[in-house]
């Protein structure tokens, strides 16, 4: 076992605390309310209907995501599919248009869709991307030479995806399912339109009524036990993988299979998939911008002279918090894929637990800790910017894990030989080779905390407006008119912001001509 | 330039021990070949000696410079001034030639093209590469870049860990001389670690045999492949073969009658080494003992024959010959040993 450089351990061990701060504070508030306290809150009949709605929905939306992600990046990277590039950019998209938007376009199609059903469609349909980005990238880094072996002992086309491939896939696809069902348990904004009680529906209702502090706490608890279940479950079952490729010298592009008769409705499927997960959303959007007319678009155009501010406020936003993110994650990512053993692991997953608490309930928490330890931040756009960046971190961790662990170690090691240090090793060697994940890393977060509503609601300063809060407060009023433009700008960035994830990151490579 | 002087390396794997006590001196501007096979600690050595691996015990001295002492490798990496070529070349994808050749040279320097040009050159390569990508190269073209690129920033030390393996035979030959002038040109330091004994014996000043993380035996090429410290260590380093004798007086009488013998006289029981090529096929009649083809294999140059000597022994031998016309299997053919034989105490 190589030794960790001190100077590496230090900073991860710095960002595991700020990750954890929060998830500490949080336990300490639920328990100053007293053990009776924390234990009616939990016992109460109506956080067994909370935990069972929760349940629900991660069970349908879970399966449904992986499945799409799956078929949705199998089909991209392995055939012959018309239109890959497009789709590609199509099924990531969905994931950076900001879930409350969606929420309020699937609320408005009707009350059917307004419970757990809804609820479970919108996660499975805004979170799929995640499976199908990390399931694309394993599938290409797969040497074809097993596939080609499987066929020599006669297997067909499907026992070779379900007994060569789907094997493969698993680290990458237990990971994507983790990340969905963990935002499942402390997802707000995308039910915020919906009639469904969550954890964090209730938290939220609570915050709104005069807020316990305690009591909210105490729920907390439910998803961040749930949260490190999950976590240390996954861990189990993906074992040790080592991701890190030994390289033989240049790497063969796998072959893909020609669709024939099945091309037409898998495109219907494909189509199906971007109508519902994109089309509700776009074209709720534009009933709503064609319909601002008459006594709506008064207070529309009140309303739109907020927009610019608005929109400067949340690409700062996002901005600085994908950078502060990339700061966080790069120490976790090199940490994770360079030092191997139980220390690393447990260190590595902690920062997953920044998704173990709603997003309001981290916000809260941060600010009782700024208030407590670092007063100048508190109330400060700085407080917001760090907090988005540690809600994000796992995004970025992720992203990045999946570039620098192609990158043979052996690269590092000729350059530490040639006279860099360690510092200008990863700056000369890794980091260049690692810049699609870095970019990926950074738009990532830029997109959600473009998206995020709830903590920005807490956090965000007075005097200060976000693209979402300023659509959350035209939302209410007449029609959905003036909340309109907030939303056109939003998914105008997110899909800005989906293009470049895709033509950098999860580039669709065809086969070198011989 | 400056001598490596590694003295009681010791490491282990958990509870396996990789390197044992490990004493090798590496005299300055000249190449030290490490043979050993698979398992054997070979990249373990070079990983230690480059501070990638800590050791557990043990000094390391490049010139007066101690870099590792009682297993504490208290110089990085990247201060040793130990230019190291990766077994497969592990050249920067990001990069060009000319990038990766200049990736050790000082900022000033790497601007100016004079010192790539003129690495490139040392290991046989044109000008015109400098702005080729590390794919477009066969292998043997990246091993040569990979080494102009340790050379570059003018080391102290050259580590090559297996820089041929993987090369057709041709290449091989060729970018093992491109690397053996190379390093020669620039009287540097060189380690080169390797499974192939032939490989071993034509680039080594010297050549150490490491064998479960011991160095057994460290020596010329000739005295090793004609006086090897023992019997594992002949069979190693090339074709052998082995016979029973008894010794008396440098005399040595064994199955292919009585030969002198070479080295501190042994009297008694023996084991005698003899090396196929000196085994010949007697041109007169009456000389010689007769023995049976069994098989023979081709190498184009020269073939092994493979014999039986007569009495049941059952024991095969090996004899080398560079003639075409090679005995057919049954034949029996009279031998003659040439030249002197090694004894070793049975």
């Amino acid at each position: 076992m190589t030794r960790i450089p001190r100077g590496l351990a230090v900073a991860c061990g710095v960002v595991a605390f700020l990750v954890l701060l929060p998830i500490g504070v949080t336990v300490v508030q639920a328990l100053q309310g007293g053990f009776a306290a924390a234990g009616d809150a939990i016992r109460a009949p109506s956080s067994l209907t909370l935990l069972k709605n929760t349940l629900v929905i991660a069970v349908i939306a879970v399966p449904l995501a992986g499945a799409i992600g799956v078929a949705g990046a199998w089909f991209i990277e392995r055939t012959r599919l018309p239109g890959r590039r497009v789709w590609a950019v199509l099924l990531v998209a969905p994931l950076t248009v900001p879930p409350f938007v969606t929420s309020y376009a699937w609320a408005n199609l009707g009350n059917p869709l307004q419970g757990l059903v809804g609820a479970a469609g919108i996660v499975a349909f805004s979170y799929f991307p995640i499976v199908y980005l990390l399931v694309a990238v394993a599938l290409r880094g797969m040497d074809p030479a097993l596939e080609e072996t499987a066929q020599s002992l006669g297997l067909g086309t499907g026992p070779i995806f379900f007994r060569v491939i789907l094997p493969q896939l698993r680290p990458a696809l237990l990971g994507g399912l983790l990340l969905v069902a963990l935002d499942t348990f402390i997802e707000y904004d995308a039910f915020v339109a919906l009639k469904v009680r969550t954890f964090s529906s209730d938290i939220y209702a609570q915050y709104q009524l005069g807020f316990s502090a305690s009591g909210a706490a105490a729920l907390s608890c439910f998803s961040l036990v749930i949260s490190l279940l999950l976590l240390f479950g996954e861990a189990r079952l993906r074992g040790n993988v080592n991701y890190t490729r030994v390289s033989q010298g240049a790497r063969r592009i796998a072959p893909r299979y020609g669709l024939g008769k099945t091309t037409l409705p898998v495109l219907a499927g494909f189509v199906a998939i971007v109508a519902v997960s994109l089309g509700i959303p776009l074209g709720t959007l534009v009933k709503w911008l064609a319909t601002s007319s008459g006594t709506a678009l008064d207070s529309a155009s009140a309303n739109l002279h907020y927009l610019w501010p608005a929109t400067l406020t949340s690409v700062t936003l996002g901005l600085s918090a994908a950078l502060l993110a990339l700061m966080f994650a790069l120490p976790i990512a090199v940490l994770a894929i360079r030092y191997r053993g139980p220390r690393v692991t447990v260190l590595e997953r902690s920062v997953y637990l920044s998704f173990a608490l709603p997003d309001l309930v981290a916000a809260i928490a941060l600010a009782y800790a700024a208030s407590h330890l670092a007063r100048f931040l508190y109330g400060s756009f700085g407080l917001l910017v760090f907090a988005e960046a540690i809600l994000f971190l796992p995004f970025a961790v992720v992203a990045l894990r999946a570039t620098i662990g192609q990158i043979e170690p052996g690269l590092e090691e000729s350059a530490r030989s040639l006279g860099a240090g360690p510092l200008a090793a990863f700056m000369r060697v890794t980091a260049p080779l690692a810049r699609p994940g870095l970019l990926a890393a950074i738009v990532l977060v830029f997109a959600f905390t473009l998206g995020d509503l709830a903590t920005a609601q807490v956090l965000l300063p007075l005097n200060l407006y976000t693209l979402g809060t300023e659509f959350q407060a035209s939302s209410s009023s007449v029609a959905f008119a003036a909340a309109a433009p907030f939303a056109a700008v939003l998914i105008g960035l997110a899909l800005i912001a989906a293009w470049v994830l895709m033509t950098r990151f999860g580039e669709v490579r065809e086969p070198a001509e011989e | 330039m400056a001598e490596l002087i590694c003295t009681g390396i010791a490491k282990s794997f958990g509870d396996r021990p990789v390197l044992v006590d490990l004493d090798l001196t590496v005299p300055t501007g000249t190449l030290t070949a490490i043979l050993g096979a698979s398992g054997s600690g070979k990249t373990t050595l070079l990983r230690v000696v480059m501070g990638f691996v800590p050791a557990d015990g043990g000094i390391v001295r490049v010139g007066s410079e101690i870099v590792v002492d009682a297993g504490q490798s208290f110089v990085p990496p990247h201060r040793r001034g130990i230019g190291y070529v990766a077994q497969e070349g592990a050249l920067f994808p990001h990069l060009t030639v000319a990038g990766n050749v200049a990736f050790g040279l000082p900022r000033s320097e790497r601007r100016t093209a004079a010192r790539i040009a003129e690495v490139l050159a040392l290991v046989g390569l044109d000008r015109s590469y400098a702005d080729r990508r590390p794919h477009e190269l066969s292998g043997g073209e990246q091993r040569r870049v990979g080494l102009a690129r340790a050379l570059a920033p003018r080391p102290h030390i050259v580590l090559l860990d297996e820089p041929f393996s993987g090369l057709d035979p041709s290449l091989r030959t060729e970018t093992r001389e491109a690397v053996v002038r190379a390093l020669a040109a620039e009287e540097t330091t060189a380690v080169l670690v390797t499974h192939d004994q032939s490989e071993a014996l034509s680039t080594g000043r010297e050549v150490a045999v490491l064998r479960a993380g011991r160095l057994v035996q460290t020596a010329s090429p000739e005295v090793l492949y004609r006086d090897p410290i023992d019997l594992d260590v002949a069979r190693f380093v090339g074709e052998a073969v082995v016979l029973a004798g008894t010794a008396r007086s440098r005399l040595v009488e064994c199955a292919l009658g009585t030969l002198p013998a070479r080295g501190t006289a042994v009297d008694g029981p023996v084991h005698v080494l003899i090396r196929p090529e000196q085994i010949r096929f007697a041109a007169g009649h009456g000389e010689g003992v007769l023995a049976e083809v069994v098989g023979s294999s081709y190498h184009g140059p020269d073939t092994l024959v493979r014999l039986a000597l007569p009495g049941g022994s059952e024991t095969t031998i090996a004899a080398r010959t560079f003639d075409q016309d090679v005995p057919a299997k049954g034949e029996r053919v009279p031998l003659v040993v040439e030249g002197t034989v090694a004894v070793y105490a049975r």
